[in-house]
């Protein structure tokens, strides 16, 4: 054999063909091989696996209690779960793990829609069925209802329109509005801040809203807040001086909000009085505020996946995939002075 | 940097290969950078900020800079003896996370507010204290580099915090607790006096006491500490210690001002902001060179850099690389001082 054999070359050369090959296998498997979704039989129990993204808020324990309930307390089936510590790494660690054990399906919110498409993938040929919730993956590398059965989530656009239509109601259509933004980036922050300010603009998803504009309905600062209560605080706090003129705040979570309203107490303004919040979520604490009449309105963002899951899963198993749509829209509730002090203590 | 509260310990080293700044800045960065930046900076918020000189904008800002001075001063005297402390963001959340356990307490003798409130205080700081002075044993007694060393923490530490609070972000009412955070006797926020005692404590300390010379003694030459009979092993243990329990303090200022303990976001990034703020303020991280009131105005130009520019409402991204920019810059500019 010659020395040049494995030259850096040769190396190279085979690792691009390798490579190479691994990418077109891929694509003849994803694409033009028109392979079924995998089937899930029926019988009595099943073993679910469920990945979760993390613990951190009160939100994601929520969904994880949800789907507890639901299929441990409730139907009484085995749940495999694992917590990724908002790790995107452990995350595609742990679903390895719960993989090997063969569940019969795998229910879980993808942390990043990028990274674990790739993973759906993986599941779809190792003959597993998906069903994502609360967060979807790149339609570009997994389709729903072709790679996976489908994705439950709300639609946070609707959820940016459902809060600019209270606060239009609310303002008369007259307001100083500063917007507190989620993490930069993330799509509820993207898709909430489309969604109200589209409304004010009198369009929705690209079509004429029938209640048209709101000229007067002026935003006049519009910061992130990273979906935190200090950060909302801080940010309401060094936007406060120089916007004295505001009067309305709309924030992307329960969380700013709350922020937003300690903020507005300690420069001596009257949050619900002579400043009006609406928020998204209906957190706990933020149904409090709504009794306590210092936050207007919170629009829910609903963590309670379990029932709805189930029901995904049932009819996928009795009338098949055609049945589903790709996106089963979570129906969320809103709460305001009204409704607010049933919901009190029920939510998360 | 202003030469106020600054502190030498070692000889200025020929500097051939710096990148050498004009003139005119070199000679207004030797003196007085910091300071000129932070009155450009006021200078700039007092024409185009509305009602920026209103006392209400001064307590937003003081209070807001609070946190980050007060571990900033810990994070100043472990880098003065050469070494970092990044577990400082993971103790805030730990002793915050405790707190709450203590005062919420159904268990007969802490369940009287007299007893609960002041335990819910002094045993939270002890604790991070305490993980302080582990961070100190694994450097000086295992040698372990301190990035290293205090990585174990900023990575463990949270998951103690989260063990501490079952995982969850933890809501609590409680106004004689919340009073570190909230309180404003004669309408000053707590956490600004404690920061005025504690940065007056620090500088007397770094400029009037032998402990002080043992610290940049053991970060300017640590040999030669040793060979001239500095207790090295124990300075060190007492920074990261002092490190530990001002982390401990901010920690329940953070969970007192938003009325609950967060494990996974209290103090997250704090080590950052504290080691930027001493790093603008002209402590050098090499050890040897420190400066507490440099600390504190390294905190403030960064602090009000991020106000100028939320108030004016430029977006986050923007905020960010500007922040980076004006880190760069104050350090640039520090540099040309030791030539």
């Amino acid at each position: 054999m010659s020395e040049r054999r494995w030259s850096r070359r040769n190396v190279l050369k085979l690792g691009a063909t390798s490579a190479g090959v691994f990418v077109a296998g891929r694509y003849y498997v994803g694409r033009v091989h028109a392979k079924q979704l995998p089937p899930l039989e029926k019988k009595d129990k099943y073993t679910i696996g469920f990945a979760q993204v993390g613990s951190n808020n009160p939100w994601r324990i929520a969904e994880t209690n949800s789907m507890k309930e639901q299929f441990e307390t409730k139907l009484g089936w085995t749940l495999i779960m694992t917590d990724a510590n908002e790790d995107t790494a452990k995350q595609l660690a742990d679903i390895d793990t719960i993989l090997a054990q063969r569940p019969d399906i795998m229910i879980f919110p993808p942390r990043e829609s990028q990274a674990l498409a790739p993973k759906v993938l993986e599941i779809y040929e190792a003959g597993i069925p998906v069903i994502l919730i609360d967060r979807d993956v790149d339609h570009s590398i997994a389709r729903p209802k072709e790679h996976y059965i489908t994705f439950i989530g709300s639609d946070f656009v609707d959820q940016g329109r459902r809060a600019a239509e209270w606060l239009a109601k609310t303002m008369n259509g007259e307001a100083n509005i500063i917007q507190l933004e989620g993490t930069t980036g993330s799509d509820p922050a993207i898709d909430r801040k489309q969604g109200f300010e589209d409304y004010l603009a009198g369009t929705f998803k690209g079509t004429p809203t029938a209640e048209g504009g709101f000229p007067g309905m002026k935003i006049i600062a519009s910061q992130s807040g990273d979906f935190q209560r200090e950060k909302g605080r801080q940010v309401m706090e060094s936007l406060l001086p120089a916007h004295p003129e505001v009067n309305a705040v709309y924030a992307h979570n329960d969380e700013m909000a709350i922020g937003a309203i300690e903020a507005l107490e300690a420069a001596g303004r009257k949050p619900g009085e002579d400043v009006i919040l609406v928020s998204i979520d209906g957190e706990n604490a933020a149904i409090q505020a709504i009794v306590d009449g210092k936050l207007g309105a919170s629009v829910e963002s609903s963590p309670f996946f379990g029932p709805i899951a189930y029901e995904t899963m049932m009819k996928y198993i009795e009338e098949g995939i055609d049945a589903i749509p790709e996106w089963v829209v979570v129906e969320d509730r809103f709460f305001d002075a009204s409704n607010a002090e049933e919901f009190l203590d029920k939510q998360f | 940097m202003a030469n106020v509260g600054q502190t030498e310990a070692r000889p200025a080293r020929p500097a051939a290969d710096r990148v050498v700044l004009p003139r005119w800045l070199r000679a207004a960065g030797q003196t007085h950078g910091a300071v000129i930046a932070l009155l450009l900076l006021v200078l700039f918020n007092a024409i185009f900020t509305t009602n920026y000189l209103a006392w209400s904008t001064l307590r937003v800002n003081l209070d807001q800079v609070a946190t980050i001075v007060i571990v900033g001063i810990g994070m100043t005297l472990v880098i003065a003896t050469g070494g970092i402390d990044l577990s400082v963001g993971a103790l805030m959340a730990i002793a915050g996370s405790l707190a709450p356990l203590i005062f919420d307490s159904d268990w007969g003798p802490l369940d009287r507010p007299w007893v609960g409130i002041p335990l819910a205080i002094v045993l939270p700081i002890l604790l991070t204290g305490f993980l302080g002075l582990f961070n100190g044993f694994l450097v000086t007694y295992f040698r372990i580099q301190p990035i290293i060393a205090t990585l174990v923490l900023y990575l463990g530490g949270r998951g103690i915090a989260k063990a501490l609070s079952d995982g969850i972000l933890l809501d609590f009412n409680n106004p004689s607790f919340e009073y570190l955070g909230k309180g404003r006797p004669l309408g000053i926020p707590v956490q600004v006096i404690l920061m005025a005692i504690l940065l007056l404590i620090a500088a007397w300390m770094m400029r009037s006491t032998v402990f002080g010379r043992y610290i940049l003694a053991t970060g300017g030459n640590e040999p030669a500490a040793r060979l001239a009979g500095v207790p090295v092993s124990r300075v060190k243990l007492a920074v990261y210690a002092i490190s530990g329990l001002l982390a401990g303090l901010a920690g329940l200022i953070w969970a007192a001002r938003i009325s609950a303990a967060d494990p996974y976001r209290a103090g997250e990034f704090m080590e950052l902001d504290a080691i930027a703020a001493a790093a603008v303020g002209g402590t050098a991280l090499t050890g040897g060179r420190a400066t507490i009131i440099g600390t504190l105005l390294g905190a403030v130009i960064i602090q009000q850099v991020r106000f100028t520019l939320i108030s004016h409402n430029v977006s986050d991204g923007t905020t960010r690389i500007v922040i980076a920019a004006a880190i760069i810059l104050a350090v640039l500019i520090q540099r040309q001082r030791e030539q």
